[in-house]
């Protein structure tokens, strides 16, 4: 497993307030994790922060998924 | 009217014609008619005082729309005069001291009457915003939501309210009257009490249950409707407004276009230009233009709205059981509230932000504009500034503002300034900007949540704010150059600087404020306050003219602010632009309001999502949940507001397309 990955997950898992063992490499934020509207916002606030990187709000707002942040984030790192 | 008719005395024949079929009169010699008319429309009628009446040829409209015949039957007519084409009916008590125009029906109503010295609503103070006093507004007929704002809102100015409380007490003072007037082509139709009402022109009153002390302003461009069930005290209604279904309004002015029905009530408050009001109640508030409620269990108290959308159940309180309702809010322009919502005033919220939840805290999030603010399980307030910038509800409610005003006739009182972004949101979000910057810049990582004006942001969404800002700033003001440059290119591109340069009477202020729905620079309002002040203003209409004058240079005052914003934000002066600079500048238009537009699409989008389905097709299989949902909802390709969307940035590529060209041939 990645850094990348580890490290999405555990900020996942700090802004949507599960716990780290439930988020998985394919968790879906919205139907598995349980995000809000507002915490995709926070969600992407917390990758942008994490990873010291901006990240485009179009594509970052089409996000849905640990995988998909992963391979989004890597492509701005 | 009938002022300029000539009315001569009953002949004897006439007299006893009238007597015949039921009619009494005090004294026949102050019963006087016009030429042409005929005694046979007259029966069991009983003139008091001095009754003048025209000549009830033909039939009139009534109040159902059927053509009745012009006439008095059955009704007792104390110091009246009657226009021609008049019809009176059914009159249980009396009509007393009206003058009551040309085609005017009347039927099935109690009792109609002007007393000694009636003030037809003018003058009746009531206690704005702050129940407890304070803010007190004298009304009058003309009374604009400029006008209001500055006399309720702006008492650290004493001297300009002196004045303006003079203004009104004239205007107020000219109404007085010992009669009252019913103006031509009138209809009332089964009203139980008018007392002390002036009535304009085509005004429709039908159903009422009482209306007492006030003004209809009413006219043939602008007709009124009071329907059924409505009780209304201390009131003026406007122009083209429609007060129905059991609405109860008691010390209260309503502007033009508004709608109040469905047995709200409203007390001690003011409603301008297209206001809305169903179900609920308004207590002591400042309704500027637009500010919409339309559900049950709604109160709105001791607030200033407009543009504002209350959901069901929203609620304020205004006081905390202590020196009485003495606290105040202040929702500016276009927030909406959502279901259940609440909040415990004194708060203030920012321009176009939303409001979900409970919130027992005050706060004053006026620097922050397009907010998502939401209450935390303890009622602390949590916003996330500026994500409204670009939902899909900001840009639909800033389209369709000026396409719904409903205002008619000849003088619209109320100025509105529709632009969602202009230099007073625009400058908030510079000032929010600047103090998220700070905020993120002094405070540790480790830190989750920060303070604000007494609201709370998590730490990490301040960056998402300054982003938020920075988006909705640059679209802004690249957009307002770029239209400057297409203009110079238009006219040949020779006068780019002279395109791009500030009007010499334009007035500049890094401050812009809300006069009630009307947009200015702070300079144009210290300007406005001073001629009041000095008596330079010296009465209401060349007060409102100047009001006219601010309207008219918005365009011009926006441009000196842009300049001056552009500056600031860009760090470039747009005296030194050149026609390369003005391709860079398109090409960055492009690229931030294309972005922008997306994430509206994306916002919009999410209303078609598979989270949105839920509850579709509940008694089919889930294969059936798509279908269901397409039938209700449609498609997202074919959503009308989607395909603006993207018309639009199709027509931003075009736009940028083609001025990129005409600067090459220009160059």
């Amino acid at each position: 497993m990645s850094d990348t990955t580890e490290r999405v997950k555990k900020v996942a898992a700090e802004t949507l307030k599960v716990d780290l063992s439930m988020v998985k490499d394919d968790s879906r934020f919205v139907e598995d994790l349980g995000a809000e509207s507002i915490q995709s916002v926070e969600l992407v606030a917390a990758f942008e922060e994490e990873f010291d990187i901006e990240m485009d709000e179009q594509g970052a707002l089409g996000v849905k998924d640990v995988g998909s942040a992963v391979v989004f984030i890597e492509k701005h790192l | 009217m009938s002022e300029n008719k000539t009315y001569s005395r009953l002949t004897d024949q006439q007299v006893e014609q009238l007597k015949s079929q039921g009619c009494r009169a005090q004294d026949w010699s102050a019963v006087t008619v016009a030429q042409g008319f005929d005694a046979g429309r007259v029966r069991d009628a009983q003139f008091e005082g001095e009754v003048k009446i025209g000549s009830l040829a033909g039939t009139v409209a009534s109040a159902s729309g059927l053509d009745r015949p012009c006439g008095i039957e059955e009704a007792t007519l104390i110091n009246c005069t009657l226009g021609d084409g008049v019809r009176v009916a059914n009159v249980g008590s009396h009509i007393a001291n009206y003058a009551i125009g040309d085609g005017v029906c009347i039927e099935d109503v109690g009792v109609v009457q002007t007393n000694a010295g009636a003030m037809f609503g003018n003058g009746s103070e009531i206690e704005v915003l702050n129940e407890g006093g304070g803010r007190e507004v004298s009304l009058f007929n003309g009374m604009s939501s400029q006008f209001a704002h500055l006399l309720c809102m702006h008492r650290y100015r004493p001297k300009l309210i002196e004045k303006l409380e003079a203004f009104a007490k004239s205007q107020a003072d000219s109404v007085k009257s010992d009669t009252g007037v019913i103006g031509a082509g009138v209809k009332i139709s089964a009203v139980a009490r008018i007392i002390d009402v002036n009535i304009g022109e085509a005004a429709t009153v039908w159903g009422a249950s009482a209306l007492v002390n006030g003004t209809i302003l009413s006219s043939g461009d602008a007709p009124t409707l009071i329907g059924d069930g409505v009780q209304a005290h201390d009131f003026i209604i406007g122009e083209a407004s429609k007060i129905t279904q059991g609405a109860i309004v008691a010390k209260t002015f309503v502007g033009q276009g508004c709608q109040v029905g469905k047995q709200f009530s409203a007390e001690g408050s003011l409603f301008f230009a297209n206001c809305e009001a169903f179900h609920g109640e308004a207590c002591s508030i400042f309704a500027g233009p637009y500010t919409v409620t339309h559900h049950k269990s709604t109160l709105l108290i001791a607030g200033l709205f407009s543009f504002y959308n209350a959901g069901s159940g929203t609620n304020q309180s205004n006081h905390m059981y202590k020196l009485g309702p003495v606290h105040e809010g202040k929702m500016e322009r276009g927030c909406k509230t959502g279901s259940f919502s609440y909040m415990m005033w004194p708060c203030r919220v920012g321009p176009f932000s939303v409001v979900l939840g409970k919130h027992t805290r005050s706060f004053d999030l006026s620097d922050f504009p397009f907010s998502h603010i939401e209450a935390a399980h303890d009622g602390r307030c949590m916003v996330v500034p500026g994500l409204n910038l670009s939902t899909v509800g900001t840009v639909r409610d800033g389209a369709k503002w000026p396409t719904r005003d409903r205002r008619k006739g000849k003088v619209l009182r109320d100025r509105i300034s529709f632009d969602v972004f202009s230099p007073l949101t625009v400058g908030r979000m510079i000032a929010g900007s600047d103090r998220l910057q700070e905020l993120k810049d002094n405070t540790e990582k480790s830190i989750d949540i920060v303070t604000i004006s007494g609201a709370q942001v998590k730490r990490v969404l301040l960056r998402g704010g300054i982003k938020y800002y920075r988006s909705g700033i640059h679209t802004y003001l690249l957009d307002k150059v770029v239209s400057r440059i297409e203009g110079a290119v238009e006219q040949g591109g020779g006068g780019l600087s002279q395109a791009l340069a500030a009007s010499p009477d334009a007035v500049y202020s890094e401050k812009w404020v809300d006069i009630g729905g009307q947009m200015m620079p702070a300079k144009r309002l210290e300007d406005l306050y001073a001629a009041v002040e000095s008596g330079k203003i010296a009465g209401l209409e060349t007060f409102e003219l100047a009001l006219d004058a601010i309207h008219d240079a918005y365009a011009e005052d926006e441009w000196a602010w842009v300049r001056h914003a552009y500056k600031k934000i860009f760090g470039t002066d747009l005296d030194t632009i050149t026609a390369s600079d003005s391709e860079s500048i398109a090409e960055q238009l492009l690229a931030v309001q294309g972005k922008f537009l997306s994430l509206i699409l994306i916002d919009a989008g999410k209303e078609f999502d598979e989270t949105t389905q839920t509850g579709f097709a509940q008694d089919g299989s889930d294969a059936d949940r798509a279908a269901d949902f397409k039938a209700v909802r449609g498609e997202f390709d074919t959503n009308k507001f989607i395909k603006q969307m993207r018309q639009a940035i199709e027509d931003l590529n075009t736009r940028i397309e083609k001025l990129k060209q005409a600067l090459a041939v220009c160059a």
